[in-house]
């Protein structure tokens, strides 16, 4: 078999690691938390980051300044697993059919979703660091006297009352990143080997 | 890529000016005052952990408390044998049982030396044992809980004080008496003591995995004291060695009359021998009536079994399996050092320290030198198994303990001192006084095959002037000395929980990855657990209500409780539903006749309360648990006998 | 390349001798000097007073109390006991050959000294019904005296008891006599 197409259906295949691994982590910190909260956010489903019960322990922290608690289910649990293992045998599809161009509109396929997914995901944070419980707890204000929102960031570090947030792409996301690399340099070998 | 280098270099040379730099800085202050060097070596910066653990009897505060070394903080006290009120030891349903005894229900107990558990002849962390002296018990606490796991009371004993010292693997914890008594017990006149009381030494098998404690047997000795006890080790593993005093058998003013003898003895009992009569059947099954609690932490109560009847091997009567050692002049300590070769014996009264050789000890035993017997228990030769005597090392000679290169370290009561000395050549290397009137000592692993030399604490039973003044009683006191050089150097002086009777520690790295966060809430098997707010309820069975309540930051549920009556037994079943280290919560409900509860996150424990009057009485979080911790409170309105009020309960009126 | 191994090699190099810098600074200092007397060193005004105090009130035992700080021995009065001393009074000592006193007291005799006077003290309280006659009384050196009664006089290892006072922490008789010990 050529070495394009080996690396094209690799590549594509590495999405299913996605099944396992969690997409992106969202880490919380504290003076009073030596251990650091952590969230696994995973393509079907929220999971404790850092230790056993951490989402339980977000949402006894969040409920006093009225967060939500972290949903069970989504709209999107349903929807991201089955665009994964679409994508997944689309990349298999377009490997087998041995033809470069079908791997670059693979990977340009890949890299709309990923922006629509991040946009996805910085839509929910917003919604659920300013959709806040009016009978909340403890209700801070910004400098301007609006309700202060906790929406944490999408990616990096940012400083929420006492805790520092650290938002970063986890092992899911490196696994699904080295798989598109590889079908870009699929689709470059596959060029060359034409 | 050259200038990278270049850059790399200048910041290792920045950076090396600043480590140098800092280093200067340090080197003024310590310099400037000489008086820092004690002070540093027992200085553990804030967030910084110490690097032992030191487990000091309470005494006759009943408890164990825990300490850091070298800085002497106390972490905390873990009630063993006596109530505590803040814990609800002893006070709340679940542990109640746990001071249960064939005597009935005792609050308070004598807690004296806590050894922790081995294995192959090293300290190992899992579990601390302790003895209780006044109603003789042996308690086995827990180092992933600090609780108090498991008590068994010991039957045929009075004044258990040579206890509760382990075995090289844990195979036992054993427990001999101080006093001796009819056994079994019965009604004859106290001038009778000569040959009809007797002593029983108790081997207490200890279960591998789980800790749990069984009476394995007994063995039946003469009617003397036996003071204090210590394993074999090593090449004498197997051997179990008991000092004794009052072998003159009196029974009044002991303090002249149990001092005549010249020599007292050490009993070497021989503990695979007695497994071996055992197995034989060569024992008798006497009746005994003893309690035997067990804590458990998946239902969080405690069951308490009554044990009928106790095996007992008669040392006058089996051959082989006791021989007693003479030593002179009522030897109170007896420590065997880390080889197993030496057994010290502490002649309280006497002038020098005599030392036994476990190897001289077999030969004697097997060339028979034996010097007449007692009760039909050979005894050895004096001279066949002396090894040596430390000729006038101070006046009171008590504990020694080791360091595992070689020395020794006696504590002096009348001296006021510790001793260091030579096992060998028995000569003294150093002396440092303590203040005032030292009793035990502890070296860490000191009773075990490897001591860690470092630190040594001294226990003293008066401190005067010491500290700021407290009245008539002022505290007692342990203090630190540096052991690693040649010479002692005392460090710390640091006050202890009541009396600080004996210690067991263990370096941190050893103990402290066993501590457990919190109990898992899927794992509570309480029988009145509530593990989800949708399960509250509060249940009426006649005159008993059963309140099944959670607690969560920053509310309990339910709340608001109505339907209560005058002359009602209110049981409070709270579980604590954090899953989240160090966020336990407290209740209290106003005139309960008993303590709080303190209940760790996914435990589930009990009070009582029998409202006498009518009325709408509150109850409150005890333990301040989070920031609305002061909003976590809750009513119960208490109606007439008679009234029709309907039983019902909520949060926020659901 | 070679710039940076050299850094390196610096760089251990100040991190060492920082360290045995540490290392020397925690010369010992000895916290027991604060207290050279140990227990003796504690002022008490108002408890009844212990056996080293009542012997320093006492100005017939003056040479004795003179001997027991000459031997450094003041902490053996004060613990908590209970202790028995048998206390010589000073013409006891006077009784002795001429020049034995003042050669006890020199600083290379300490030992034999401390020997001497522990042969004084015994564990434990004895006193009136107590002292049998006939009863050996083991005293804190290892030794064994003997107790002896003549009518109403108590005699100690052929001393006479003249009077007998109760401390906090046991009990001094006060004797005739000095009770030297058999020389080994």
């Amino acid at each position: 078999m050529k070495k394009s197409k080996i690396l094209m259906i690799t590549g594509s295949l590495l999405l299913l690691t996605l099944f396992a691994l969690p997409l992106w982590n969202i880490t919380l910190e504290a003076p009073q938390y030596p251990d650091p909260l952590g969230l696994d956010i995973h393509i079907d489903k929220l999971a404790d980051g850092n230790n056993p019960n951490d989402v339980r322990n977000i949402d006894l922290l969040n409920h006093y300044i009225g967060m939500d608690r972290l949903p069970e289910d989504m709209l999107e649990f349903k929807i991201f697993p089955i665009v994964v293992l679409v994508m997944a045998i689309l990349g298999v599809l377009a490997g087998l059919s041995g033809k470069p161009r079908l791997y670059l509109t693979w990977v340009i396929i890949m890299a709309i979703l990923g922006v629509a997914g991040i946009y996805d995901f910085y839509s929910w944070l917003y919604h659920y660091g300013h959709n806040l419980n009016p009978h909340a707890i403890l209700k801070f204000v910004d400098k301007n006297g609006n309700p202060m929102a906790y929406d944490p960031p999408v990616f990096g570090t940012k400083q929420l009352l006492n805790f520092t947030v650290h938002s970063y792409p986890a092992s899911g996301a490196y696994t699904m990143m080295v798989g598109i690399v590889m079908a870009i340099w699929a689709f470059v070998t596959g060029k060359k080997e034409g | 890529m050259k200038s990278m280098y270049k850059n790399a270099v200048m910041a290792l040379v920045l950076f090396a000016g600043l480590t140098l730099v800092s280093c200067n800085q340090g080197g003024s202050n310590n310099g400037g005052a000489l008086k820092s060097s004690a002070a540093e070596k027992v200085f553990v910066a804030p967030g910084e952990y110490d690097s032992h653990y030191a487990f000091i009897s309470g005494g006759f505060s009943g408890q164990l408390s825990v300490y850091g070394l070298p800085s002497g903080r106390l972490f905390k006290v873990i009630p063993v044998f006596s109530v505590d009120a803040e814990k609800a030891y002893g006070f709340n349903e679940e542990t109640r049982d746990m001071l249960k005894t064939s005597h009935g229900y005792i609050p308070w107990g004598d807690s004296h030396h806590p050894d922790i558990s081995q294995t192959n002849g090293v300290v190992d962390g899992r579990w601390v044992f302790i003895n209780e002296n006044n109603t003789p018990r042996i308690a086995r606490v827990s180092l992933e809980t600090y609780e108090t796991a498991e008590i068994i009371e010991i039957p045929n004993s009075a004044g258990n004080h040579s206890s509760s010292f382990v075995t090289e693997n844990t195979e036992y914890v054993v427990a001999g008496t101080r006093f001796s008594v009819p056994i079994p017990q019965r009604d004859i006149s106290i001038k009778d003591y000569k040959g009809n009381f007797k002593a029983a030494l108790s081997f207490i098998k200890v279960d591998p995995e789980s800790g749990n404690m069984d009476l394995d047997f007994q063995v039946l000795m003469p009617g003397f004291d036996y003071d204090l006890s210590h394993p074999g080790r090593g090449k004498s593993h197997g051997w179990f060695f008991f000092s004794t005093y009052n072998t003159e058998e009196a029974h009044t003013l002991l303090e002249v009359n149990a001092s005549q003898n010249d020599k007292d003895f050490i009993a070497a009992v021989n503990w695979k021998k007695a497994q071996e009569y055992i197995k034989q059947g060569k024992f008798k099954t006497m009746p005994a009536k003893y309690v035997h609690n067990v804590y458990s932490d998946e239902t969080h109560s405690t069951i308490s079994t009554t044990k009928k009847s106790v095996r007992v091997l008669d040392a006058s009567k089996l051959p082989g399996l006791v021989y007693l050692m003479p030593t002179p002049k009522s030897p109170h300590g007896c420590d065997v050092d880390p080889s197993g070769e030496y057994i010290v014996g502490s002649g309280k009264l006497s002038a020098s320290m005599t030392v036994h050789s476990f190897s001289k000890m077999l030969k004697a035993i097997e060339n028979k030198e034996f010097d007449g017997e007692a009760y039909g228990i050979p005894i050895l030769k004096f001279e066949s198994t002396l090894a040596g005597t430390v000729e006038q090392p101070g006046l009171g000679p008590l504990h020694t303990e080791f360091d595992g290169k070689g020395n020794a370290y006696t504590t002096f009561f009348i001296s006021s001192e510790v001793v260091k000395w030579k096992l060998g050549t028995w000569e003294v290397v150093d002396r440092k006084p303590t203040y005032y009137s030292v009793g035990h000592l502890m070296i860490p692993g000191g009773n075990s095959r490897k001591p860690f030399g470092k630190y040594l604490v001294a226990m003293n039973k008066i401190t005067k002037d010491r500290y700021l003044p407290t009245g008539p009683e002022v505290t007692q006191s342990a203090q630190l000395y540096d052991i690693s050089g040649e010479k002692m150097e005392l460090l710390l002086d640091f006050p202890t929980v009541g009396e600080p009777h004996y210690a067991a520690g263990a370096p941190a790295e050893v103990v402290k990855g066993f501590s457990k966060k919190f109990f898992k809430l899927e794992e509570n098997k309480h029988p009145y657990a509530t593990k989800s707010e949708d399960d509250v309820r509060v249940v009426r069975d006649g005159k008993n209500v059963h309140v099944y309540m959670t607690a969560i930051r920053s509310h309990f549920a339910p709340d608001n409780i109505e339907g209560i009556k005058v002359g009602d037994r209110v049981y409070f079943h709270v579980t604590n539903l954090e899953q989240d280290y160090d966020v336990p919560h407290g209740i209290s409900m106003i005139g309960a006749n008993t303590s709080e509860l303190l209940i760790m996150p996914g435990q589930t424990e009990t009070f009582v309360w029998e409202p006498k009057q009518v009325g709408v009485w509150p109850f409150y979080c005890t333990d301040f648990c989070s920031a609305l911790h002061q909003e976590m409170q809750g009513y119960v309105r208490v109606s007439p006998r008679n009234s029709n009020v309907k039983l019902s309960w909520s949060l926020d009126d659901e | 390349m070679k710039g940076l191994i050299i850094a390196l090699l610096s760089l251990s190099v100040l991190f060492v001798s920082c360290q045995r810098t540490g290392n020397q600074q925690s010369s010992t200092e000895d916290l027991t000097k604060n207290t050279p007397k140990g227990q003796a060193s504690v002022v008490d005004e108002e408890s009844s007073p212990n056996i080293l105090q009542l012997a320093i009130q006492t100005k017939d035992l003056s040479t004795l109390v003179a001997a027991v700080q000459a031997a450094e021995i003041e902490h053996v009065l004060v613990n908590a006991g209970p202790l028995t001393v048998f206390a010589p009074v000073n013409s006891a000592f006077d009784a002795l050959p001429p020049g034995t006193v003042d050669e006890l007291l020199k600083p290379e005799n300490k030992k034999k000294l401390a020997y001497i006077l522990t042969n004084h003290a015994a564990p434990g309280t004895y006193k009136g019904r107590l002292l049998k006659d006939g009863r050996k009384i083991y005293m804190a050196t290892g030794e064994y005296i003997e107790v002896t009664r003549k009518g109403d006089d108590v005699y100690f290892g052929g001393a006479k008891i003249l009077a007998t006072v109760d401390a906090s922490n046991g009990v001094v008789h006060l004797i005739d006599k000095v009770l030297v010990p058999e020389e080994k």
